[in-house]
């Protein structure tokens, strides 16, 4: 489990680095970007997983989110992986930019010939923290987990499927209910095979439907003029039924300019959308987190 | 005046400089008097000389010792001579000021044994005086060089002190060697030497240095004695003064009582004289009347004899007989005088000479003197202006004094209510009587003017009136507006309301802080509050007991029924001219409801500030800065409003829909339950799963912030960012018939920071 730093850079009294290591989890070399804050030189702090979405690598949430002012702020160790193994040599891994590379879905294949590498499920839920916690300081009992779209997705089934693993959970435009939706269908197919009633362990809208562990407060962010919204990727409004029918509290915000000065025009899926409730989302988790 | 002589004067610091200097700078120093005493006629310079020779000289004749006389006076002469060229330019210097000390100090040698002493004492020292003199020549310039060195040091002292010091330090270092015992015979210091052979071989010695602490011990007890009568004496003589000045007053009361008692015997004495003397004069003019008019009935009545004795006579000169007796029968002559004959003469005297016997009166005066001895009726008592706290509301302690000496047996004391309405006659007056000269009244109205009045009673009878003096009963207590107390963790708004018609001065809050242990209770007071309200700081998470006095000029008022402010959280109340005719507060305060929606039938009453549209109401929150937190229990099925607003919100609008509101909307649509954030009529779209049950609100005028909160899950829902330009107050409405239940008084939740 040797990390090698590949780059470090100070930002806000802190430093963002990122790091590659052997994974055993996905039998390849991964990178993760990783936030120190300044507490975490005399402290041992929560950390709080980022899972991307479709396409990106660690860096595109480091480099587009501007979330560190705010990590920094309060005391937050942030974890940005990557989405997907890479160079793994999987006939038609590179073939489409929904799955494959850069397309993991957090799921554990068990298909062929994904089935040895495409395990981004454990590797978010296990390897990847007791990498995280035995490499810095961190307390393992504070973790939390956000994502963007796929990673959105990523999010609310880890957070569902594993009860109390995550003190709170938040998503910027997530994939609610990939099995009734294009990607979704497309991946799942694909990572799990033709069998739709095995989707539903990795479908965060039936997750839901029985979940009945600890309490979960969800917030979700969507921008109101979100291409993949209108395009049915998302379908937000299943999982939000769900959640008002279990009971399960989600605090949904559909995210449009509030002034009369921009035309009614709404944030779309874009990382300026992330950076403008980054803030948000952070305070929501800082505040289970720190508690 | 004593301070001044005694503490003030250089004789008293004769004595102590001069011997600190000289411990300071010398071991021998402390011997230096006594050098100089024994020494005096070989080591005194020639400055004292004149003195020295003037006071042996007198002494010398007093004792009548004139032969020794010249044999000293050469002896002195000779030795001055010698000293004086030696001290050329120090002489003028210090003459003036040595003068005295050497006085007394010769002075009280000589008083014991003058002319032994300067004769024994002179006679074998005049050996080694030569001696001694050339040893002083070649110790010469090294006491120039001291006496410039004592001059630095003691430049805290006057001119006077440095040049003695300097002085002395020369005599002594002359005569250093000379006494180092004291002989407690002779009372003086001698030399180890003569103590063995000479003079003092048989008398009782000690060491110098003991015999000067044991002598400085004496006087430093004498000095404490003294300054102790001194201090008695002072407090004698300022007595005395008082007992000067009391004296003149008695003296000049006497003397007044005197003036006035003899004056109104020697007017009751004149006025007399002058009636009896009056009675008298009129007497004598009627006697003399009488007389007189007595008088002129004789002369009258002599008259008319005479002229009837004429006319008789003409009838006897008729010679004519039958004539005569015609004449005589018919003339009227002879009826005259017939009648004139009948009249009897009263000769008689009509007053007598003597007046009628008149006694001197002087009863009136004796009753006069008598009255002067026993008691007259005493003069009017003054009557003192009201003292600071002497009245309750209910009573009052009355007090007056009397100016003269009279003897007074009880007082009467009247009083009244003091009243602006023209028929105040109808007022009863009370009186009553009293030994003292005070009194308390009981069973008065609260903060009301009474007037009083007061006359002293003897057996002589009733003083004129005092004047009269307005008092004023202390106020009733004020009653705290229960209901309408505003608090939150720093500070707490309490109100209240006189019970008393009259205006008072001024209310004194007084808070005392509850602590664990029942005896240390802090109060402490804010006084001078013109109006009855106040905003008072206090400390969170703490139990308050907050009282109110009223205050007049006649003191304050008992304490108002406490209440008790827990400052745990913030507490508002519902302010109920806000609200709606249609919305009604249930009887604990903080539950509103709303039955119907329409009810056209009856017309209900609109105040002027409450809402008209909007079934609405506002709290009143405390204005403090900081952060307020409350909770609104809400049913699942219920419509309505809740949030901030200003206080001048538009009562025609619904809350939200303007910008002096910020509030969260609930409302029903057919495919779920809503929710807006509502303020100018704007909401973002925001979708929530768990109907909240509980909302906390939190306002936090600090991080210009206003949260809503699903209380019952911690869940954060909204978060309105602004800056209130004004203080707000608590909203509530409700837009379907249903209650909502408002909670207040709750510690702000920690979940609700961000």
């Amino acid at each position: 489990m040797a990390l090698k730093q590949v780059s470090s850079n100070k930002c806000f009294e802190g430093f963002q680095k990122v790091f590659e290591h052997d994974s055993t989890e996905l039998k390849c070399k991964m990178k993760f970007g990783i936030y120190l804050p300044p507490k975490a030189e005399t402290a041992k702090c929560p950390v709080l997983y980022w899972l991307s979405g479709l396409t990106c690598t660690e860096q595109n949430f480091i480099t587009k989110a501007g979330f560190q002012q705010a990590a920094a702020g309060h005391g937050l160790i942030v974890v940005a992986p990557d989405t997907s193994p890479r160079g793994c040599n999987i006939e038609g891994e590179d073939e489409s930019w929904d799955f494959g590379t850069g397309a993991g879905f957090y799921v554990d294949a068990t298909e062929e010939p994904w089935k040895t590498n495409y395990r981004m499920y454990s590797y978010i839920k296990d390897e990847l923290p007791k990498l995280i916690n035995a490499n810095f300081p961190t307390d393992p009992e504070r973790m939390s987990v956000f994502g963007h779209s796929m990673g959105g997705h990523g999010a609310l089934i880890l957070a569902l499927k594993n009860p109390g693993k995550y003190k709170s959970v938040s998503a910027f435009a997530p994939i609610c209910n990939p099995i009734q939706c294009q990607w979704g269908k497309k991946a799942l197919g694909g990572y799990l095979g033709p069998d739709a009633s095995k989707w539903e362990a990795y479908d965060a809208t039936q997750l839901v439907k029985s979940y009945s562990g600890s309490r979960l407060d969800i917030l979700i962010d969507q921008g109101k003029d979100d291409q993949f919204l209108s395009a049915g990727q998302l379908l937000p409004d299943n999982f939000i039924a769900a959640c008002t029918e279990q009971k399960v509290p989600v605090v949904f915000r559909l995210q449009q300019a509030s002034c009369f000065c921009s035309p009614w025009l709404g944030y779309d899926h874009s990382y300026f959308f992330i950076a403008s409730f980054i803030n948000d989302h952070i305070k929501h988790h800082a505040k289970y987190l720190n508690a | 005046f004593y301070h001044m002589d005694l503490y003030g004067s250089k004789e008293r610091f004769d004595i102590f400089p001069e011997e600190l200097s000289g411990r300071g700078d010398r071991s021998l120093g402390d011997t230096r008097r006594e050098s100089a005493l024994s020494s005096e006629k070989v080591q005194r310079p020639q400055e004292v000389g004149y003195d020295l020779e003037k006071e042996v000289a007198e002494l010398a004749k007093m004792y009548g010792l004139d032969e020794d006389r010249e044999k000293e006076l050469e002896l002195l002469e000779g030795h001055l001579e010698k000293v004086e060229s030696r001290w050329p330019s120090a002489r003028t210097e210090k003459a003036g000021s040595q003068g005295f000390i050497y006085n007394t100090s010769k002075s009280s040698s000589l008083l014991k044994d003058p002319s032994q002493s300067t004769k024994q004492q002179g006679l074998p020292e005049e050996a080694s005086q030569g001696e001694n003199q050339s040893k002083a020549r070649a110790d010469d310039e090294a006491e120039s060089n001291i006496w410039s060195r004592e001059g630095l040091s003691s430049s805290g002292m006057s001119d006077e002190w440095n040049s003695q010091a300097v002085l002395e330090e020369e005599e002594e270092e002359e005569e250093e060697e000379a006494a180092d015992v004291f002989c407690s015979t002779c009372k003086i210091p001698i030399r180890a030497f003569d103590k063995l052979f000479g003079e003092h071989k048989d008398h009782e010695v000690a060491q110098l240095p003991s015999a000067v602490e044991s002598e400085k011990e004496a006087i430093h007890k004498n000095m404490c004695k003294l300054e102790e009568q001194i201090a008695q004496m002072e407090n004698v003589a300022s007595h005395l003064e008082e007992i000067f000045i009391t004296v003149e007053e008695n003296f000049g009361r006497q003397e007044q009582n005197f003036e006035v008692h003899y004056n109104d015997a020697v007017q009751v004495l004149a006025q007399k004289y002058e009636e009896q003397l009056e009675a008298l004069g009129e007497e004598k003019r009627q006697k003399l009347e009488t007389l007189y008019e007595q008088l002129v009935n004789c002369g009258k009545h002599l008259d008319t004899c005479k002229e009837l004795t004429d006319e008789t006579q003409e009838l006897f000169l008729e010679n004519d007989k039958a004539e005569f007796m015609k004449t005589l029968i018919f003339s009227p002559h002879n009826y005259r005088l017939e009648e004139f004959l009948k009249k009897e003469v009263n000769l008689e005297l009509s007053t007598q000479p003597d007046f009628e016997e008149r006694v001197i009166d002087v009863s009136e005066v004796e009753q006069l003197m008598n009255s002067i001895n026993a008691t007259p009726a005493p003069c009017a008592p003054v009557i003192n202006p009201q003292a600071p706290n002497a009245a309750t509301g209910t009573s009052l302690r009355v007090c007056w004094g009397l100016f003269s000496d009279d003897t007074v047996e009880c007082y009467q004391l009247c009083y009244k209510p003091v009243s602006n309405e023209r028929h105040s006659d109808e007022q009863a007056e009370h009186t009553l009587k009293v030994k003292e000269t005070y009194c308390t009244i009981t069973g008065l109205l609260p903060n009301t003017q009474y007037e009083f009045w007061v006359s002293a009673l003897n057996a002589s009878g009733i003083s004129p009136p005092s004047e009269r003096a307005v008092y004023v009963t202390a106020p009733s207590p004020p009653t705290i507006k229960n209901k309408r107390i505003q608090s939150c963790e720093n500070a707490a708004l309490v109100c209240w309301e006189s019970r008393d018609i009259n205006p008072v001065d001024s209310y004194t809050v007084e808070l005392s802080k509850l602590t664990d242990e029942e005896n240390d209770i802090i109060t402490e007071s804010i006084v001078g509050i013109p109006n009855c309200e106040v905003l008072i700081h206090l400390q969170p998470t703490q139990k308050y007991h907050i009282c109110v006095r009223a205050q007049n000029l006649g003191g304050s008022s008992e304490r108002s029924e406490p209440v008790l402010i827990h400052t745990t959280g913030t507490c508002f109340y519902l302010n109920d001219d806000t609200a709606h005719p249609l919305l009604a507060i249930l009887d604990d305060g903080f539950t509103i409801s709303c039955d119907e929606l329409e009810n056209p039938e009856c017309d209900l009453p609109v105040y002027d500030n409450s809402f008209t549209r909007c079934i609405a109401i506002l709290g009143s929150l405390i204005p403090f800065p900081g952060k307020h937190y409350w909770e609104v229990e809400v049913e699942e099925d219920t419509e309505y409003r809740t949030g901030v607003a200003f206080e001048n919100t538009p009562r025609h609008g619904h809350l939200g829909a303007n910008n002096s509101s910020w509030c969260m909307r609930h409302i029903i649509t057919p495919s779920r339950h809503k929710y807006e954030f509502l303020h100018s009529g704007m909401t973002p779209d925001i979708r929530i799963t768990v109907p909240p049950r509980r909302i906390g609100i939190l306002l936090d005028y600090e991080n210009c912030r206003l949260s809503f909160f699903n209380a019952d899950i911690a869940q954060h829902l909204h978060t309105f960012n602004t800056r209130f330009q004004h203080y707000v107050h608590p909203c509530f409405a409700l837009e379907t018939p249903g209650i909502l239940r408002i909670h207040t008084g709750i510690t702000t939740p920690p979940w609700t920071a961000l």
